[in-house]
């Protein structure tokens, strides 16, 4: 009995262990976002409160709004030179310097291949003595030819003063001499930019602001408050431009990098939360089990005098405990995580500079009381189970049956499961203000409302997925008849997989879907014969399209360029159409016409917006830049296809005139009816020959650029649930071991008449096999449903195409059976080395 | 796996020589078997008794190769254990032995027949159908054969546990308190199965039994005490067991 009781405890710390991974993992996953997010939040402080130092007052031109380019530039429009003068005039103007910065690219000089191509922005701007840059190595750039780079990405590259470099810009490109590495405080680079100086004339020459300024930094005399400085400068500027304190700006800057990166730890939080979810599951089959098994001790319990609220009470006892320690280890989990990231990301050369790992008590205190309050709900259901135990159980044999509470299981699940998929269904159609949380509020009720009713079923789909494996024995026979015997836990534990694989399917056909219907889109609405683009669609020059135009063969160019704006006070995106635009591509206008579009304060509107707004042809609009302020648009076209276009369209000369960063994201180019379509290639690409960064593709080609690019998005998605999978095949393993410690007679007894270690491995590796498949067949039917239901309620969007990667599921569930045979690993090494005379005694 | 029989039996279906048992170590050791050569007939009916802690289950899972002795031999047939792999001790158990123990015998998610079925079913041998036709009838189960344990009588279960352990057609069925938890109709018929195995299918059973009844069953008993063999009979009856037992314990 000593024995009996050393193992007991034995297999209770293994079973306490394995359920507090689960815990920990998904608690780690929500530290180590907080502690990565605010690493990077205080990074990016820095880097704002360093660039602003010995700063007392900004100049800038106003703006209408605060919107990023995606170049990582801000859209605001440039100021007269002239501000710099009446600035400097100002009373109490110690020191005032003028700057310039917009998009600069530069090129591999080794390679020929643009450096920075996607993520972190490409700054080129003007170098000042007084700025937050100083030079490192070397001198100053003076004069058209030079240049300083920042010491960051002349390492990366080998890069050396005196080396040639060529720079890419919004216009023609140029190659520069470099004279000087810039250093920025401390640090070599900041957060992975890069970034071109020049002497300020060249500056303005190449970005495209002669005479102009972007802003002007002030530092004040001594003895004048910064407030004090501001309110004199403002008094001399001239309309449209504005003077804030070194004080607000930073804050201001702080506020724009809080709320990107708020928003990126939301989505992070939302992938944790998940992880933590499907950890829920674990933990309530692992207390379920415990309750079953100790239902004698527990009637004894009772037989003895415990009351009811007493057992209950220890049972969540042990989760508080659980829960709490689980969630410390997984505080220290996280921290390990965001350090281990912050290594990754400064491998691939996004340094966050000379910060601390930053760990806020918000982050423990959240992650700890997370960890714990699931824990402890998850423990609840088992705990009145525990409860419900009558004195009289004491006595007689544990049996889970499922047979006791079918009717109140049945309509409890699907009670739960219409209060899930309705939320879904309106919040995907009905179109409320809410969607977002209603359909995630939904989607979780669904989950848990399924896997209420999947042990109603998890018996014979047992037996169907088990049946070819009978053949393979006695151990296949019996894994099977395992699987089989306890269908409340084989489903809770298959539910866990379901849900993690779920959200890996829904991602998959939703991905797929939407691969599907912007091909078809783009089929319909491309008539360009060549597309040209830069890698990750960043933009490029402006200059490129005009060396097009003349070659042989030409018949069309047509720029494209996007960028938000705001129409009727909310944000969307503008795109440009130039004369050549319906040469190239077919919008499907359905009234007014293109052609109109070029004269001035006209908007083309998409079919759906203006038909939503009640807006037709002739009708005029507010519409707002953040450069050039509020103004009007009257509509003369509206179109029905969203492959180039978006929600808007604006003439190019439009555009031109009110945004103050200009990229082309796209440009279209058709060729001659007749001509050779390879000649005409290779003409253009002879005239991009100076454009590193920009790909020229055929149809075809640009087509599976696009797929591949949303690829890339939904890779990263399924990576981020990864961590939900791997949790619940955590569950498996516990689950296994829980069930082979109940076992444990059974076990020996098979053993004792001739079963082989290797088929008692094999025993328990099938039952996980079919668990495991189980559940990744639940999760690619509910994964399709969700996504057949986005798609369905996207269409109006363009979703028009349903995509079900059927190749991919199959992988899925083939992967699912592979991680059942890794779950079964330790479980079935602990069955097998059972000591068969200690096995058949045990009680 | 053979071995030279050094005594060559006329019909030792399994014997140990100088089998020593010993649990634990220096003062806290027990010495649970202490040198104990036994032989067991084939085709006889062998009761192995004593009070508790005589050592007597230990023998007989030592005999079974279900626990490794300290010190001397065993032999199944021409097979000593002693040399066996885990492996092939496995193998042996199921092609060799049978066993029936006091509970717990049936798998529980298989039906009767399965169960009774199970050690061919492992080896992946067939069942020689007359043979398990007659052991169903000899228990008298046929129209229980696709129940599940759970729905069968404690008699019922034993039978069936000991059907599983004949249908091989084991050199040696070794069965520990097999009557235990039955009612005495319940024992006595599956003692009258079990017997019937020996006289008229010319089987090999070992049971361990502290029941004077139970053991007048067999042809002979082993009488065990502080891990010797203190004494033996040869059809026995129940006086004469009781006799026997009062003064070992005098």
């Amino acid at each position: 009995m000593f024995r009996a009781a050393i193992r007991s405890l034995f297999a209770r710390k293994v079973r306490l262990l394995l359920t507090a991974l689960s815990i920990v993992l998904g608690v780690g996953f929500v530290a180590g976002t907080y502690v990565l997010t605010d690493t990077m939040t205080k990074a990016f402080d820095d880097i704002i409160v360093t660039s602003s130092t010995g700063l007392d007052v900004l100049v800038r031109a106003e703006n209408a709004f605060d919107t990023e380019f995606q170049g990582g530039t801000e859209e605001r429009a440039a100021m007269a030179q002239t501000v710099l003068e009446t600035v400097a005039d100002v009373d109490g103007v110690a020191e005032a310097y003028g700057d310039v910065i917009g998009y600069g690219q530069m090129v591999d000089p080794a390679t020929g291949d643009p450096i920075g191509t996607m993520g972190p922005p490409t700054f080129g701007g003007s170098f000042s003595e007084i700025g937050s840059l100083t030079i490192r190595t070397g001198q100053p750039p003076v004069g058209p030819d030079q240049v300083a780079i920042d010491a960051g990405t002349a390492e990366r590259y080998s890069i050396d003063v005196g080396d040639r470099i060529q720079v890419l810009f919004e216009g023609p490109p140029g190659e520069f001499e470099v004279v000087g590495l810039a250093a920025f405080g401390e640090s070599d680079s900041l957060l992975g930019a890069t970034i071109a100086l020049f002497d300020l004339p060249t500056a303005q020459t190449v970005l495209g602001r002669t005479g102009q300024l972007d802003s002007v930094s002030v530092v004040a005399e001594e003895g004048v408050s910064p407030t004090e400085l501001q309110r004199r400068i403002a008094e001399v500027l001239p309309d449209g431009v504005e003077a804030i304190t070194a004080a607000a700006y930073v804050s201001e800057q702080q506020d724009q990098v809080q709320e990107g990166l708020g928003f990126f730890r939301t989505a992070l939080l939302v992938f944790a939360f998940v992880a933590l979810f499907v950890g829920s599951f674990i933990i309530f089959n692992t207390f379920a089990i415990i309750v079953a098994q100790r239902t004698r001790e527990l009637g004894l319990l009772r037989a003895l005098g415990a009351s009811r609220r007493q057992v209950m009470v220890s049972v969540v006892v042990e989760a508080i405990v659980v829960g709490l320690v689980a969630s410390a280890i997984g505080v220290l989990v996280g921290i390990g995580i965001a350090i281990g990231l912050q290594a990754l990301l400064r491998g691939i050369g996004l340094e966050l500079p000379g910060s601390a790992t930053v760990i806020q008590v918000r982050t423990v205190v959240v992650s700890i009381v997370v960890g714990t309050l699931i824990t402890v709900i998850a423990s609840v259901v088992p705990a009145r189970r525990a409860a419900r135990v009558a004195p009289i159980q004491a006595l007689t044999e544990s049996q889970d049956h499922l047979g006791r509470s079918l009717r109140f299981r049945v309509i409890s699940g699907l009670v739960v499961l219409a209060l899930g998929v309705g939320p879904v269904l309106y919040g995907l159609f009905g179109q409320p203000e809410d969607a977002l949380q209603l359909v995630g509020i939904g989607v979780l009720l669904t989950f848990i409302g399924v896997a209420m009713l999947t042990p109603l079923i998890a018996r014979p789909v047992a037996g169907t997925l088990g049946a070819p494996i009978r053949r393979a024995g006695v151990p296949g026979k019996l894994g099977r008849e395992n699987a089989m015997r306890n269908p409340r836990r084989t489903a809770a534990t298959a539910s866990a997989l379901m849900i993690g694989l779920g959200l890996v399917v829904f991602v998959a056909v939703f991905g797929e879907s939407a691969k599907a219907s912007t091909d078809a889109v783009l089929e319909r609405t491309l008539k360009a014969d060549f597309i040209l683009t830069s890698p990750s669609f960043t933009g490029f020059s402006t200059s490129a399209a005009g060396g097009l135009r003349g070659v042989p063969g030409v018949l069309a160019v047509s720029e494209i360029r996007q960028a938000a704006f705001r129409v009727e006070g909310e944000t969307a995106f503008a795109t440009s159409v130039d004369p050549a635009f319906e040469a190239t591509a077919d919008p499907g206008v359905v009234s007014g016409s293109f052609d109109s579009l070029q004269r001035p304060g006209k908007i083309a509107v998409h079919d759906d917006l203006a038909s939503d707004r009640g807006w037709a042809v002739g009708d005029t609009i507010d519409v707002a830049f953040a450069a050039t302020g509020e103004q009007r648009r009257q509509i003369v076209a509206i179109y029905s296809e969203k492959g180039i276009l978006d929600d808007y369209g604006i003439s190019l000369a439009d555009y031109s005139e009110n945004f103050s960063n200009q990229l082309d994201v796209i440009v279209l180019v058709k060729a001659s009816e007749g001509a050779d379509v390879g000649e005409v290639r290779r003409g253009l690409e002879g005239a991009l020959e100076t454009f590193p960064n920009i790909q020229l593709q055929d149809q075809a080609e640009f087509r599976a650029k696009y797929a591949q690019f949303l690829n890339q998005v939904l890779n990263l998605l399924t990576a981020l649930l990864l961590m939900a999978v791997i949790i619940a095949v955590f569950g498996i393993v516990n689950t296994l071991s829980l069930s082979i410690y109940e076992r444990t007679r059974e076990l020996g007894l098979l053993r004792a008449v001739g079963m082989t270690r290797r088929q008692t491995r094999s025993m328990v590796r099938w039952e996980a096999v079919i668990i495991a498949v189980m559940g990744a067949l639940f999760g690619v039917v509910i994964g399709i449903a969700f996504g057949w239901a986005l798609q369905q309620a996207l269409e109006p969007d363009g979703f028009t195409e349903l995509g079900i990667p059927a190749g991919q599921l199959v992988f899925y569930v083939v992967l699912a059976g592979l991680a059942g045979v890794l779950a079964a690993i330790l479980p079935a090494r602990r069955a097998a080395r059972l000591n068969v005379l200690e096995a058949i005694s045990y009680e | 796996m053979s071995v030279v029989n050094e005594v060559v039996p006329f019909a030792a279906a399994a014997r140990a020589v100088g089998l020593t048992k010993i649990y634990g170590e220096g003062d806290a050791s027990v010495r649970a078997l202490d040198d104990v050569s036994v032989e067991f007939e084939r085709a006889r009916f062998t009761a192995i008794m004593g009070p508790s802690g005589s050592g007597k289950s230990t023998l007989l899972h030592c005999m079974a190769g279900l626990d490794a002795p300290t010190g001397g031999n065993i032999f199944i047939g021409e097979v000593d254990l002693t040399t066996l792999s885990e492996k092939n001790l496995t193998l042996l158990r199921r092609e060799k032995v049978g066993f029936v123990f006091q509970a717990f015998n049936l798998v529980p998610t298989l039906s009767a027949a399965e169960n009774i079925t199970l050690p061919l079913d492992i080896a992946g041998d067939d069942p020689d159908q007359a043979w398990f036709d007659l052991v169903v009838d000899t228990i008298g189960l046929r129209d229980r054969l696709s129940h599940r344990p759970s729905e069968l009588s404690g008699g019922q279960q034993q039978r069936v546990a000991s059907a599983r352990a004949l249908v091989s057609r084991p050199e040696i069925v070794f069965a520990d308190e097999p009557t235990g938890n039955l009612d005495s109709r319940s024992g006595h018929e599956l003692l009258r199965f079990l017997r019937s195995a020996v006289k008229d299918h010319d089987q090999t059973i070992v049971m361990v039994t502290h029941d004077a009844v139970a053991a007048s069953f067999a042809d002979r008993i082993v009488f065990l005490g502080d891990g010797r063999i203190v004494d033996e009979m040869f059809e026995p009856t129940t006086e004469r067991v009781l006799d026997r037992l009062k003064s070992l314990e005098a």
